[in-house]
């Protein structure tokens, strides 16, 4: 497409984009105005009461060095909760240490002279902290301020994998659908909301500042009211946008009838998770008299589930393989009816949760070759590369070189080891397989690149890998107040095979549609919802 | 009346004593000059005066009142300080600064500013031209000027002056030295003065008390010191510096 097809690609998204837009106003303006209020006190004690200056510097250090996804994931085990106030308490967190520090420094930095003048004269300790070091400390607590301010907005980005919104949801979603426009309609503004917060503070700062005779025409109290007034407009313009409610049904879905209750659908942060969620929430709206809440792009295994088992989300697509280990901490097992007997057993015991029925797709790692290597050397299974695989080069991901169930394992059970084994990431390797970097990669068996690059996966003959089958887990609660729900989501069943979900994912990763209209699409296709349900 | 008995202050448990036994009688509106080199005492007996240095030995009163027995923050606010630094309050005018004390004294601000044109009327920085100004705008002389002013507000009875005039140039120095003398004429206040300049010390001492070592070594009037000087020392201390610049008196 010639035309500015950015501009429609924007357009269509506007009413999402106004969405996350206010959302991430009002993480970032909560945190920033609760970490004030617990920053400045905490700095203002560490200075009167030396002792504390070591303990505190040191504990919002130690906040500061925390990897912000580590820190999401602990807060969520402590507090059970995904969504807004684990978002908020996490920037908080790191939010203090410029806070506390630049108020520290600030205070401390006050010249000895005017300190010894303020005794002098026979102020209390109390005055002189609030009439002379607070004052003069001003413009450093300031800056501390608009620095906390302003990284708040970029980690706020992250608090999309934790469902708090914001425009970190674009930018996961594009990461994970390798769309670069969907990252930059994340990353854009949230670099422009950047600099908004940070000249608006210092609007702020400069309304406030106390001027020399001879500057004072330069300003006029009306401008001074303006730049005194605008955080407050920002702010709540921030809210207007994130919890007005005529966005909603645009942009969260939903059928246009009253709904009788509301099924949370929860995602992680990739493609094949987008489209399988899309399926069921569709499902769910044109079958049922439920509304359906996309909580897509939750940043991982434990998040989703922790989510789902504290009743966040009433259901999202997990996988069997991935239970087992990550979720159950078992070993994996060969046999896949095996592999989903064992977890749903576990799960209804455990977390009183179900699994329905697979989708039909085994989503496992797959050894994979170019496809005219293939044809060349006439390589079908994986016992096929055993001759030359001393002249091969693999591109691995560092968890399949490292894991038992990856590479060491594969070796073995092979018996042959590749001549050379290099790491590459998840998202590249594909495309170096098919540009000859590497001639061997650990393919997930459903990526919709392994079709756009022109590669093959081999069979498992010696069945090595174990089973990854996908399938709705379903918390008992909603299945039970809700009968209706186990009936439409096994509508699914079986009906996804791996060259299905392979395709859907090419349409989405490669042809860059979106998830919602595969899977629209395929629904349709399959005669699971009729065309003229919106 | 300021009176120092036998007062000693260490500041490492005994070990050294930077003033040691010192015994002083300040008499009511006299100036007190403590003159001396570096390192004699002068500034830690001046601090303990007001308390911002408490004394480990001895006792200091005040208008016949032990100062330890006082309240320090009440204490302070009754006795004008000028300090070496100057120190004035960058983020308040110039009549800010000056209204301080009585600020603090909970004066009402009608009373606080009347006292502050009063006091800039006196330093010579009328309150039209200069009150509404900020410190940084004023040069190091006017500065000092003000850090007088402060220091006079809300009319204390005693007056403590640190070096006030060490950093300024000599001329504008000896401007500021011939207008304390005509404050301290017109207010006659009980003044302490600390000095390491002779000069200084000889045009607005009413009586001069040496230090050397933490102890006085002589207290007496210029003249006396001058013409009777009780030890080398204070010989020393006066004819050098007048002998060198009589060195320089031909030339002008």
């Amino acid at each position: 497409m010639s035309e500015p097809h950015w501009l429609f690609f924007v357009v269509d998204r506007l009413a999402e984009l106004r969405l996350r837009t206010g959302e991430h106003i009002v993480l970032t303006a909560v945190s920033t105005v609760v970490a004030i209020t617990a920053a400045i006190p905490l700095g203002i004690l560490a200075c009167r009461r030396t002792w504390l200056r070591g303990p505190v510097m040191g504990s919002v250090s130690i906040l500061q060095t925390i990897p912000s996804l580590a820190m999401l994931a602990m807060l969520l085990a402590a507090l059970g909760k995904i969504g807004v106030i684990p978002a908020v308490i996490a920037l908080t967190l790191y939010a203090l240490l410029p806070m506390v520090r630049n108020t520290v420094t600030g205070i401390e930095g006050v010249p000895a002279e005017i300190v010894e003048a303020a005794r002098g004269i026979g102020m209390t300790a109390r005055q002189d902290l609030w009439m002379v070091r607070m004052p003069i400390a001003t413009p450093v607590i300031v800056a501390g301020i608009r620095t906390a301010a302003v990284v708040g907005v970029g980690i706020a980005t992250l608090s999309a994998f934790i469902g708090a919104g914001g425009l970190g949801q674009f930018i996961n979603r594009g990461l994970a659908m390798s769309n670069t426009s969907l990252i930059l309609l994340g990353a854009i503004p949230a670099a422009l909301l950047a600099l908004l917060v940070d000249s608006s503070i210092a609007a702020v700062q400069w309304a406030l500042k106390r001027r020399r005779k001879d500057e004072i025409h330069r300003t006029t109290p009306f401008l001074r009211g303006v730049a005194l007034f605008q955080p407050f407009v920002l702010v709540a313009a921030g809210f207007f946008a994130a919890y007005s409610d005529s966005t909603d049904t645009n942009v969260r879905g939903g059928s246009h009838e009253k709904p009788s209750a509301v099924i949370k659908i929860g995602s992680k942060a990739f493609t094949e998770q987008f489209i399988l969620g899309e399926m069921m929430a569709q499902l769910i709206e044109s079958h049922t008299k439920l509304a359906a809440k996309r909580v897509f792009n939750l940043g991982g295994t434990l998040i989703c589930h922790n989510a789902l088992v504290n009743g966040e989300i009433d259901v999202y697509p997990e996988y069997t393989g991935t239970a087992l280990t990550a979720i159950l901490g078992r070993s994996t097992v060969r046999d896949p009816g095996e592999a989903l007997a064992i977890v749903a057993k576990a799960y209804e015991k455990r977390f009183r949760v179900d699994w329905l029925q697979p989708f039909g797709f085994d989503n496992s790692y797959s050894i994979t070759v170019r496809e005219d290597d293939a044809v060349r050397n006439g390589w079908e299974r994986i016992s096929d590369l055993a001759g030359k695989a001393a002249h091969l080069k693999a591109g691995f991901t560092a968890e399949f070189a490292e894991r038992p169930d990856g590479y060491p394992g594969l070796a073995r059970a092979y018996g042959y080891q590749f001549g050379d084994v290099v790491d590459v990431d998840s998202s590249l390797m594909y495309q170096a397989a098919a540009k000859g970097d590497v001639d061997v990669i650990c393919a997930y068996t459903t990526d919709g690149r392994i079709a756009a690059y022109k590669l093959k996966p081999l069979v498992d003959d010696r069945r090595f890998f174990p089973p990854y089958q996908a399938a709705p887990v379903v918390r008992n609660a909603a299945l039970e107040r809700h009968p209706e729900l186990g009936r439409v989501l096994n509508l699914l069943a079986g009906k996804i095979d791996n060259a299905t979900m392979r395709r859907l994912n090419y349409q989405v990763d490669v042809d860059g549609r979106s998830a919602r209209e595969a899977a629209r699409e395929f629904l349709i296709a399959r005669g699971l919802i009729r065309r003229d349900h919106r | 009346m300021i009176v120092l008995s036998h007062v000693g202050k260490s500041f490492d448990n005994g070990t050294t004593y930077p003033v040691k036994d010192l015994s002083l009688e300040i008499r009511q509106g006299e100036t007190m000059i403590l003159v001396g080199s570096s390192g004699c005492g002068k500034t830690t007996t001046l601090k303990m005066i007001n308390r911002l240095i408490e004394p480990t030995e001895g006792t200091i009163e005040i208008g016949g009142r032990n100062v330890m027995e006082q309240d320090p923050v009440q204490l302070r606010r009754s006795i004008g300080y000028v300090f070496q630094g100057i120190g004035l309050f960058p983020h308040m005018t110039i009549r800010e600064n000056v209204g301080i004390v009585p600020r603090l004294l909970g004066w009402s601000p009608e009373k606080r500013r009347a006292e502050a044109t009063r006091l800039l009327e006196l330093v010579g920085l009328p309150d039209r031209d200069y009150g509404s100004r900020f410190p940084d705008e004023l040069s190091g002389g006017q500065q000092q000027r003000v850090g007088v002013a402060r220091a006079l507000a809300a009319d204390p009875e005693y007056l403590l002056m640190d070096e006030p005039f060490g950093a300024l140039d000599p001329v504008t120095r000896e401007t500021l030295q011939q207008e304390m003398l005509r404050i301290k004429s017109r207010l006659r206040k009980t003044i302490v003065f600390v000095t390491h300049d002779i000069f200084e010390a000889l045009t607005l001492g009413d009586r001069i008390a040496v230090l050397h070592d933490g102890n006085v070594e002589q207290v007496g009037t210029k003249e006396e010191l001058l013409r009777s000087p009780a030890t080398n020392m204070v010989k020393e201390l006066f004819s050098r510096p007048a002998l060198r610049s009589a060195a320089f008196a031909d030339l002008l």
